[in-house]
Parts: structure tokens; sequence; C-alpha cells
């Protein structure tokens, strides 16, 4: 079975339940479908435009529309028996490339289920070939779980259950078809991780002067007022070209190959007892100020956003190598260790714990000891 | 019992004791009638104890009650944030018990309901999965010993001897049998697509911790866990669900684990490059370091175990571990490095797990310098801490696996020291 089929199969009794329990609206869907229309065309007389035409779309083989130059990888979809029907179409508009890795369409996915059911209601309305057999079974799903759903759970409906697939449903994805297909919305809420080439970074905006004042109520009690950090809570600026000395200073600034990672760190730990409390503009703004902080951005009115975010450099971005542990001589040699008489003379003593006495219960409260990371 | 709560006082403690029966050993056979443990009625021995009931879950003797984790308050900001560590010299054999293994938090211990967690696969996958506790129950599961370290273990001592105690220089190891499903599993049931290279697990906690790890490894040995030691997780162990990565980093082994992303490149999170990073002196870091180096460690004779028997007949013990695979030797000495001897190793020897040696001597009271050297299956040796210094300088802080020495003093006490 190819992986799409596979992965259908699987999605098919989920999204029965959901839309048996949500009113599919196709006025709705209409809006929803203008954020296709830039690419796409319904309707009488639809052409293809940057995105082939989507008219009898139900029941269409991928990648087969008439005159349309499709990516290989939707052909070969296609040739690998994906048809649009209700489950594929939500599976591809959730995450297109990921779906038909290596479609050309440029378009992030759509995150609410609400949205994706409305929407297909919408095109279904241009297709003659509209899944009906999906909502007969629907009806017998809704019935079952109408007496267990009671009326106070009505916002819930949409929430597929805790539990794995319906227990009258097969499940035939991978091996032991364990676990249930996850929804767009669960996606969303979970897969917030930003990458050095900004895949993941949402949309947004701030500023340093915005970023200062959420800074200087949330975060300079802990980081200080310059990121210099109060005690032993950490640095967060400073300590340019310390990377050699004797007691380097690694801070964002100095050491940080990446901004995403500021980005990604601060949105899902910071501010520390308190995290995800902080909106995606409020992290871009934080962001800016952190730059700011460190002296690699200089205007106060400097706004962070998705759009220059992978243009900003950081100064230690060359800094870091793989790991070559295993040329090191004591590694590499793997020789036969010496048994007798290794090293001359006798052992002297050359530094005691207890000279640093740093020793836990010691009365030396650690003060300029290294700190553990 | 001992209810001292400093180590010096417990110090002080063990050598009165060991000193009282020392004295004991050599003064009972002249007293009258003989040793009072024998010759009285011991209470226990009189009296019924308490029922089947009194401690339904069961804790050790009260007289083990110094056996604990100890953390160095001033390490860090906040101990929500913070690490302590196990007590390697009260222990024996290669399995620590749950409640010893130490622990390490970016946000506290969660404490998660196991009804509400939910284990997600997403990313590049043929279909994006959510598990529940119930669903990764069905999977078919699999025992396995390992231990896991974390990378800045020693990591105060790069500069030179700093805290005197395995427990302090050693105890971020720990090694437990984990029940749980094999990762390969957990993705194969949502279809890696070709593209997938990286596995990135994320935790549950305040901290929503993440790592990128590369796919091979993930399709290798690394377990999804709820079991420890046959029971379930301890909450700072991750409870309910935790990543086990075998002979890697303890950072990587993601606790209260609920997502895993596949992606075709790494997310250099924040743990992967302001952390667990290893600066050298050139200024240039390594990253992605993720193997524990062949290690050992002396647990006892140590700083908290010192000898109080006297001369005569001494039991040296310690750890020795791999992330390559399993110990074939371990060599000690007690003269620092000049000649050695191969210990004993006793116990099950299995891959990326403790491995347990002895070696048994008569001390004849002189002062000794204890050294341990540990050789893989894969013929790495364990370098000494100049050989580490000599290439990578003294701000690396993690993968520290330096040749620790002990020096054991005429009247037992032992200290921790870098010798010539
Ligand atoms: C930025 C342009 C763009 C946007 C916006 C866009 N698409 Fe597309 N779409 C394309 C392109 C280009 C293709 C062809 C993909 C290929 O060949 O790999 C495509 C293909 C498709 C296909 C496959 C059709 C077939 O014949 O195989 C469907 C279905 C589709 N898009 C639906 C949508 C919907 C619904 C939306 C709005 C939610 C949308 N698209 C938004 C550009 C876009
Ligand atoms: C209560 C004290 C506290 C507050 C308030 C706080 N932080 Fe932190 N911050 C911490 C601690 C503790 C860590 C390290 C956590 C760990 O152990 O992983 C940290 C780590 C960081 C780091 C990573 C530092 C490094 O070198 O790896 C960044 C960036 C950061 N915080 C930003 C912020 C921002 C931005 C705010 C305000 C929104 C904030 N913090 C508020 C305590 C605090």
């Amino acid at each position: 079975m190819s992986r799409f089929l596979k992965a259908l199969a699987v999605l098919a009794p989920f999204l029965i339940t959901a839309n048996g329990a949500t009113a599919q609206d196709a006025d709705a869907g209409a809006k929803v479908f203008n954020k296709c229309k830039a690419c796409h065309v319904v309707g009488e007389g639809a052409k293809h435009r940057v995105g082939p035409e989507l008219n009898d779309l139900f029941g269409r083989t991928a990648g087969s529309a008439e005159g349309y130059k499709y990516s290989p990888a939707m052909t070969t979809a296609g040739e690998g028996g994906l048809v649009w029907n209700d489950e594929s179409l939500h599976a591809y508009l959730v995450a297109p490339r990921s779906f038909v890795k290596g479609t050309k369409m440029a378009f992030a996915g759509l995150k609410k289920q609400e949205e994706i059911d409305n929407l297909l209601a919408f095109l279904k309305s241009y297709s003659s070939d509209a899944a009906a057999p999906q909502e007969e079974e629907a009806k017998p799903e809704e019935k079952s779980e109408a007496p267990a759903a009671a009326p106070e759970k009505k916002t819930e409906a949409e929430i597929p259950p805790p539990s794995a697939a319906p227990a009258t449903a097969v499940a035939t994805h991978g091996v032991f078809h364990l676990g249930r297909p996850a929804t767009g919305d669960e996606i969303a809420a979970w897969d917030i991780d930003v990458r050095p080439d900004g895949q993941g970074l949402p949309d947004g905006r701030g500023t340093v002067a915005q970023g200062e004042v959420l800074y200087s109520d949330q975060c300079a009690a802990c980081h200080g007022d310059f990121g210099e950090a109060i005690g032993r809570w950490p640095v967060l600026a400073g300590g340019l070209d310390t990377l050699t000395n004797d007691r380097p200073v690694k801070s964002i600034g100095s050491y940080w190959p990446y901004l995403s990672t500021v980005y990604d760190y601060i949105r899902r730990s910071m501010p520390f007892g308190d995290a995800r409390s902080l909106s995606d503009d409020d992290v871009y703004a934080l962001t800016a100020y952190v730059l700011y902080l460190n002296d690699i951005v200089t205007d106060e009115d400097f706004e962070l956003s998705r759009d220059n975010f992978t243009a900003v450099d950081m100064p230690n971005k060359d800094g870091f190598i793989d790991d070559d542990r295993l040329s090191e001589t004591h590694y590499a040699d793997k020789a036969e260790p010496c048994m007798k008489d290794c090293r001359p003379g006798t052992a002297e003593i050359t530094a005691h714990a207890a000279v640093l006495d740093v020793t836990p219960d010691g009365e030396d409260d650690g003060e300029g000891a290294p700190s553990i990371e | 019992m001992t209810k001292t709560s400093t180590r010096r006082g417990f110090m002080k403690g063990g050598l009165t004791a060991g000193a009282a029966l020392a004295t004991a050993g050599l003064v009972a056979p002249a007293r009258a009638g003989g040793d009072p443990a024998i010759t009285e009625i011991q209470d226990w021995n009189r009296y019924s104890g308490a029922g089947v009931d009194a401690s339904p879950y069961g804790k050790p003797s009260d007289f083990e009650a110094h056996v604990m984790r100890r953390n160095v308050a001033w390490l860090t900001a906040d101990p929500v944030s913070s690490v302590n560590f196990t007590p390697l010299h009260e222990l024996d054999g290669i399995i620590t018990p749950n409640g010893l293994c130490f622990e390490r938090h970016h946000a506290g211990v969660a404490e998660v309901d196991p009804q509400q967690h939910r284990l997600m696969i997403n990313g590049l996958v043929d279909t994006p999965l959510v598990f529940t506790m119930a669903d990764l129950m069905r999977f078919p599961r699999e025992n396995h010993i390992y231990f896991l370290e974390c990378a800045a273990n020693s990591g105060m001592e790069w500069r030179g001897a700093q805290l005197n105690g395995c427990q302090y220089t050693h105890g971020m190891v720990h090694c437990v049998m984990y029940t749980g499903v094999k990762l390969k599993h957990l993705l194969a049931e949502a279809g890696v697509k070709t593209a997938g290279k990286w596995v990135m697990p994320e935790g549950a906690d305040a901290s929503a911790m993440t790592r990128s790890i590369p796919l091979e490894k993930a399709m290798e040995d690394c377990l999804v866990a709820f079991k420890m030691n046959g029971e379930a997780l301890r909450p700072e162990q991750g409870y309910p669900l935790r990543l086990v990565v075998p002979g890697w980093e303890g950072n990587m082994w993601v606790k209260w684990l609920r997502r895993l992303e596949v992606g075709d490149e790494p997310w250099h999170a924040r743990e992967e490059t302001s952390k667990y990073t290893d600066l050298l002196a050139n200024g240039k870091a390594r990253r992605f370091t993720w193997v524990m180096d062949v290690k050992s460690v002396i647990t006892s004779p140590s700083p908290q175990m010192p000898i109080t028997h006297g001369k005569g007949r001494t039991v040296l013990t310690g750890l020795a571990w791999s992330g390559a695979g399993k110990i074939s030797r371990v060599d000690v000495s007690l003269d620092g490095g000049r000649n050695w001897v191969t210990a004993r190793l006793d116990g099950p020897s299995l891959t990326k797990a403790l491995h347990r040696f002895y070696h048994e001597f008569d001390w004849d009271g002189s002062e000794l310098f204890l050294q341990s050297r540990a050789i893989d299956e894969a013929g790495f040796v364990q370098p000494t801490k100049q050989e580490l210094r000599a290439v990578r300088g003294a701000n690396s802080i993690y993968h520290n696996n330096g040749i620790q020495t002990w020096h054991v003093a005429k009247d037992g006490v032992v200290e921790n020291v870098e010798i010539s």
C-alpha cells in the first residue's frame, strides 16, 4: 500500500467522527477559500493559475488535471494511487509539504479543523463526485455517540476522543495500528520549535522598545537590567571575545550561533516559572531586545519579524565544530596501556580539593567557583 | 542511627564509629563475657516488630537514612533548575535504587497525570500520530539496563580537584533497568518519510526540553520507557514517560516525553548550542558531542568512605562504564598511576551499563594514591585529566572522563587530589 493510502486509511474513521459532530458550512468555506484564491480558481470556466483549477476535485487523481504542469512529486503521488477525497484533502491541507513531499504548492497549511471542514464542503459543491458514502457512514457513528455526548460536552465535539481511535474504527496505519492521527490544531498547539533556517517562526513582530518594557517587567529581576545576571541566574549579554579567556563569558552575544535558538527558547521556557505566557509578538520584541542588549542591533526602533529574522547574523555563528574527539591522540591510538613503572618518581600532591574548599558543607559558599550548566 | 546532616558531621561520625568498631574488634575477646552485641539480648530479639502494613510501599532501614541524594546549593541559582547527586559511595552492584538516581531538572519536577499524558509524533511522517499511555502499553516491550550520565558529570573538576566525594565528582550517573518500547516501533507506526534524518524529543514540563537526535540512533537502540527497575518511572525521572538514549549524554534522555518530531535538519535547541557544547582552548566549541566516553571511579575508599578498619584486608570497589559498549577491563593503581593491576569485574557485564569492579588487597597503612582506568570493548582507554586538559583546555565543562585520584592518608582519611 502506498504511504498515502496508509495514511488515509487511518484518517478516515477519525474524520467521520469529526465531520459528524461539526456541521460543515459551505458558506463559511467560501471565506476560507480566500486563502487559496491567490493560486486557485474554482467554479464555471475556472482556469489553471499558479495552481490547477479545482472543479471536480473530489474523485480526481492527484496531479491529473489536463493542461497543468505539476511537480514530479504530485504526479508520482497520483500514480501511486492518491485520489482527492475528504481524507486525503484533509491531510494535504493541514501540511501540504509533509503530505506530498516535494509539492510545489507553497502554502503553509490550514490549522483549524473547522476551517478545513467548511472549505471541503465549499469545494464539494463544485464537484459532481462528492464522496457521499462517508456521510452515510457518519450517521450511525453520530447516533452511537449521541447518548454519551451530553449537551454540556458540546464544545468538546471537535476534540478527538482522548483514547485512541474510536473503538468501532480499525486503524490501518503503521504495523500495530496503534494511536490515532494528530489533528492540525493539536500539532499547532505543541509544534512551536523554530530552526535556524526560520522554519517554525510564527507570524508576528516586535521592536526593541517594546521588548525593553517586557524585559524590565518580566526578565530583569533574574537576568539583570543589562543581561549581566543577578547572582547565579544566567547571563544574557556581554562577554564578546572572551571565549579564549581563562574565564570565558558565554552569553547569547558572545556564544550562541543562531538567533532562532533565542526565539525558540524564550517562547518555550521563559519567563522562568511562567512558561508559555508570552505572545508570539512579545517573543519577537524580547528577542529584538536581547539583540540590543548584545549590541547586535543598535536602533531602538528596530523591529524583528519573520521577514527579517534569518537576516540577523550572530557574532559567534562560525564558532562551532562537529565532534572530533576521536582525533585526540589518547583515543586514536587505542594503545595497550602501561602497567609497570609508568611514570617517574613517586606521586606528589599538586592540588587538594580542600585547598579550594568548595566542598558542599564547607564554610566557603563557592563564590568564584565554576557553576554547573 | 546516624542523624548527622552534614558530610563533615557524617564523616566524623563514620570515623568515630569506625574507631569504636576497631577498638571493639581488638578489645572484645579480652572482655569478660564477650561482645554485648552477642551476650545481651537486643530489643529486636525480644519484642515483635511492626506489622506488615507499617510501610506499605517500603523504605530503607532508618540506619541508612544518611544514604541520600545531596546537592551543592551554590552551584545553581535555584533548586528548581538544579542538580543533585547519586551517593555512589554507599552503593554496590550495578543497579541504582530509584530513589537515589540523581536529579537534574530545568523547571522542577513536573507532576504529570498519566491519563492526560499524550505522546505525539509529527513532522516528516506519513501520519502524524497521538498515543495515550494505554496505547503505548500495547506495543512490544523490552527490558534493558543502561547507565545514564549527565555530560557535565565531573565538569567541576576540569580546573583541578574541587569537590570532596565521589558523590559530587561522579554522582551524575545512575543505572537502572528500563522497560519500554523501542522508539523505532513508534516511528514506524507514523511512517518516517525518506527526507527525515533527525528526531526531536520534547518534554511536557515547563522547560519543554528539546534535543536533536540523528535518526540512525533513534532507530538503533532508543527506548521510550515507562518503568525503571520494574516500577513506574519516578516523577523526577520523567513519569510517566521518558526517552532512553543508551550511551549518550543524559540531557538527551528527555523526561516527561510528550512529542517526537521528525525533521530533515537538527534544530540547534538551547541545550545543544548554549549548553552541551564543549568550549576548547582555541575558542571554538564542539557541538553534538553525544557519546559518553569510557570512564571509571573508585567509590570506596573515597572521601566519604574513608578506611576505618586500619591496616590489613581492604576491599577497593568502583564503577566503570562506556557509551561505546561493554567494559572489557579495569586497572587500578595504588601509587598514583606508576604501577597498575587489573581489577576483578563482577556482576553482569551489559552494553552501556555500569560495571562493578573490586580489588582486594592488604593495606600496610602507608599513604596511597588510588586511581582506576577503564578500557571498553572498542579499545578506548580512559585518559588522564592531564591528557584531556592538554588537548581541550579547562573550559569544556562537559565530557570530563579523566582518571580520578583519591589520596588515602595514613589515618585512612581520603581526599580528592591532583598529583604529579
Ligand atoms: C501560493 C500558491 C497556492 C496557494 C495559496 C494554494 N495552492 Fe494549492 N496548489 C498550488 C500549486 C502550485 C499546486 C500544484 C502542486 C504540485 O504540482 O505539486 C497546488 C495543488 C493543489 C491541489 C492538488 C490538485 C491536483 O489536481 O492534484 C489541491 C487540492 C490544492 N492545491 C488545494 C488548495 C487549497 C484548498 C488551498 C487553500 C487552502 C490552496 N491549494 C492554496 C498552489 C497554491
Ligand atoms: C525567576 C528568574 C527568571 C526570570 C524572571 C527569567 N528567567 Fe530566563 N532563565 C532563568 C533560569 C533559571 C534559566 C536557566 C534554566 C535552565 O536551567 O535550563 C534561564 C535561562 C534563560 C535563557 C537562556 C540562557 C542561556 O545562556 O542559556 C534566556 C535566553 C532567558 N532565560 C531569557 C529570559 C527572558 C527573555 C525572560 C523574561 C521574559 C526571562 N528569561 C525571565 C531564570 C529566569
